[in-house]
């Protein structure tokens, strides 16, 4: 765990309850308690699916932001690329005749060259990643609109590649084995790798990394390949849930995942956050906008209450962290190597 | 990872810790389970109040808001809860993503505005196959995920209003021209099509003298309006069959200081075309009642959860508003409704 508290050793059982994933944890308990005891059918198996299932591109989304907000970047053009890969999934399976599973694989790699711009332009004009992406949200949403004229979309998906978004296997969502996969490989190359190391490192200090021998722009280049890649699979599930790709899929959805990562601990200017923060994020929200439904609460509140979750989680975790210090200032504790890693 | 005894053990007695606290919260987290799936089995009782569920294209548009006031007024007097509940952001997933919460949620009925036919559709076939009864309004869905239309009006219905009303301002002679959307959008050719299928059989003494689009904008309808008023000398007046064509055209039959010479009418929202119908520039109005068609589908929905509105029906009784026929698996609105300078103020959509 990468919180730089002063003293993290300060007490073993105070920092993790003042960690900033733990008060999440605990407002999301709070949450699906509140939620259950107002709506009857609110911690049903088939609702839990509901969340999971509704949540899962913007999960991915989230997923992959994580590593590129570490860097102390960002990557605003994450949905407009979902709405592009989803209508080039659409025309490739249905103008140019190929199965969905080809269509899948060639989708996946415009979503890898699509990254790829957004790499390159980043690491070749030094440009803020903020800008560059800003620029390419546009440029991705305009092409999807320009190739379908804003008017076409794709429909009659075979029966096989829907489900994938809407049936069950093996009694679990279908795309939910997906989510996890993805989960646990961006999990193990954050928090268990070399490379998530230098992500961090980049986000801390990008000069001192270079010096450190980090090769900074090939790392950076990574994180937002990978973006693109698993952009491009939130489009395909995307489609398969609705049956449908048009040019305005995804809207928005770069500013919902951004806010899964920060609500879920990972600082806005990098170096700090973990990816278990983010998941809890993405639940936090999500059993938020479904809890709301069954607490018969209009749809508006939900995003009130998201702005406010956020508002209080980013708050909650900074006051204890204040006071943790304090306290640990008047104990004076043993200095001692802090653990680099812990789940 | 390298670290000293001292702080291996301090590290493990961390993480232990941390396993208490995890294991804590699942127990709870699995004895709510437990806990809800017994009160939830207890609850569905005998009389039970139905659900319907209103899912408009989006919950701000003055549209909607004036068709939820009479799916209000139905659900009070048919005595069951009303949801209105639909995407506030411009999210083409949300209201597959409400339909679902609402088939989780146990709705009896579920009535629908589609923003998107084909991608809604999954959704509603999908509360189907759980016993949800599903009818839409406004627009439709695909004909299968679906049991009712509530069709707020036939392409005859408006083409014939608009040209009853033309006429009758006309005094059934005389020149009149055409503002349209786009020469190629089909809803309009349609219209177009029964606005002259009409005149040829009832007004044989009028003559549509041109057909203009103003690719649903409103400075290039005031231009194209402009164009026309210099063009026919004898235009009496100017139809658009487009919403944002009426106050347009308006516009420009009021610049030209034709107001009342040159008569404007056509299809639109009377917030849009208050002020032209106040000033009398802009003669009529038309559309359908968008208080009616709430009304009527918050009726339909509830026959249809109650199992008193089968397949095959001919008519549905609707409350205050009495009978309505039933054509096909459509359930007609009847005919559009004129808004003039006396009733206006009454509408705010």
């Amino acid at each position: 765990m990468a919180a730089p508290t002063n003293n993290p050793k300060s007490g073993g059982w105070r920092t993790i309850l003042f960690r900033h994933e733990t008060i999440l944890l605990l407002v999301l308990v709070l949450e699906w308690f509140y939620f259950n005891s107002v709506g009857p059918r609110f911690g049903s198996l088939d609702n839990t699916y509901d969340i999971l299932r509704h949540s899962v591109e913007i999960g991915l989304l989230a997923l992959v932001m994580t590593p590129i907000i570490l860097t102390g970047g960002i990557d605003l053009s994450v949905g407009s690329l979902l709405g592009l890969c989803a209508i080039l999934f659409g025309k490739l399976w249905r103008d140019a005749g190929l199965s969905p599973a080809m269509a899948g694989i060639w989708t996946l790699g415009i979503g890898a060259l699509a990254g790829g711009l957004n790499a390159t332009l980043i690491t070749w004009l030094r440009l803020p990643p903020l800008i560059i992406t800003l620029g390419t949200y546009s440029l991705f949403r305009g092409l999807a609109e320009a190739i379908t004229h804003g008017a076409d979309t794709f429909t009659n998906f075979p029966a096989s590649f829907l489900f994938l978004g809407q049936e069950r296997w093996l009694g679990i969502p279908a795309q939910a084995p997906i989510f996890v996969a993805v989960a646990v490989a961006v999990w193990l190359l954050v928090h268990r790798t070399t490379f998530g190391r230098s992500f961090r490192a980049i986000g801390f200090a990008p000069k001192g990394a270079r010096y450190a021998g980090i090769p900074v722009e090939r790392r950076i280049a990574l994180v937002y390949v990978l973006a693109g890649i698993v952009a491009a699979l939130a489009a395909i599930i995307y489609t398969a849930r609705l049956g449908q790709a048009k040019a305005d899929a995804g809207t928005g959805y770069e500013l919902f995942a951004i806010t899964a990562v920060v609500l879920g601990g990972t600082s806005i200017f990098g170096g700090v956050g973990s990816v278990h923060g983010t998941l809890l994020g993405v639940a936090a929200i999500a059993v938020l906008n479904n809890g709301l439904v069954h607490a018969r609460q209009p749809r508006e509140v939900a995003g009130m209450l998201t702005g406010a979750l956020l508002l209080l989680a980013l708050s909650g975790s900074v006051v204890p962290k204040m006071l943790t210090t304090l306290w640990s200032r008047r104990q004076t504790p043993p200095a001692s190597i802090q653990p680099t890693e812990a789940a | 990872m390298v670290s000293t005894a001292n702080s291996t053990s301090q590290y493990s007695t961390n993480r232990s810790c941390m396993k208490k606290f995890l294991a804590l919260l699942i127990v709870a987290g699995l004895a709510a389970v437990t806990g809800c799936s017994k009160s939830s089995e207890s609850s569905p009782g005998g009389s039970k109040k139905l659900t319907v569920a209103l899912l408009p294209k989006s919950k701000g548009n003055a549209y909607f808001i004036s068709c939820r006031k009479g799916a209000d007024k139905a659900a009070k007097e048919l005595g069951i809860d009303l949801i209105f509940d639909g995407p506030t952001d411009p999210d083409p997933a949300k209201q597959n993503e409400i339909v679902d919460n609402w088939i989780t949620l146990g709705v009896d009925a579920i009535a629908a505005a589609c923003e998107n036919k084909e991608g809604i559709s999954t959704a509603l076939r999908k509360a189907r196959a759980k016993g949800v009864k599903v009818i839409t309004y406004d627009a439709d869905a695909l004909p299968d995920a679906r049991e009712f239309f509530v069709n707020q009006a036939t392409p005859q219905g408006i083409g014939y209003a608009l040209m009853d009303e033309t006429a009758r301002l006309c005094g059934n002679e005389g020149e009149f021209a055409v503002i349209t959307g786009s020469l190629t959008a089909a809803n309009q050719i349609e219209w177009r099509k029964y606005v002259e299928e009409r005149r040829a059989a009832q007004y044989p003494n009028m003559k549509l003298v041109a057909v203009r689009p103003c690719d649903d904008l409103k400075d290039k309808a005031q231009s194209e309006a402009t164009a026309l008023l210099s063009a026919y000398p004898n235009l009496k007046l100017i139809l658009s069959t487009t919403s944002l064509g009426v106050p347009g055209a308006a516009e420009a039959v009021k610049q030209a200081g034709k107001t009342g010479q040159v008569k404007v009418i056509g299809l639109g929202l009377p917030s849009e075309n208050r002020r032209y119908v106040k000033e009398g520039v802009t003669d009529s109005v038309i559309l359908w009642k968008t208080e009616d068609l709430g009304y009527l589908t918050v009726y339909a929905a509830d026959a249809l959860a109650r199992g008193t509105l089968k397949p095959g029906a001919k008519s549905i009784k609707a409350g205050s508003l009495g009978e309505f026929e039933i054509q096909g698996d459509n359930i007609m609105l009847g005919k559009p409704f004129v808004f003039n300078k006396d009733n206006i103020d009454q509408f705010d959509f």
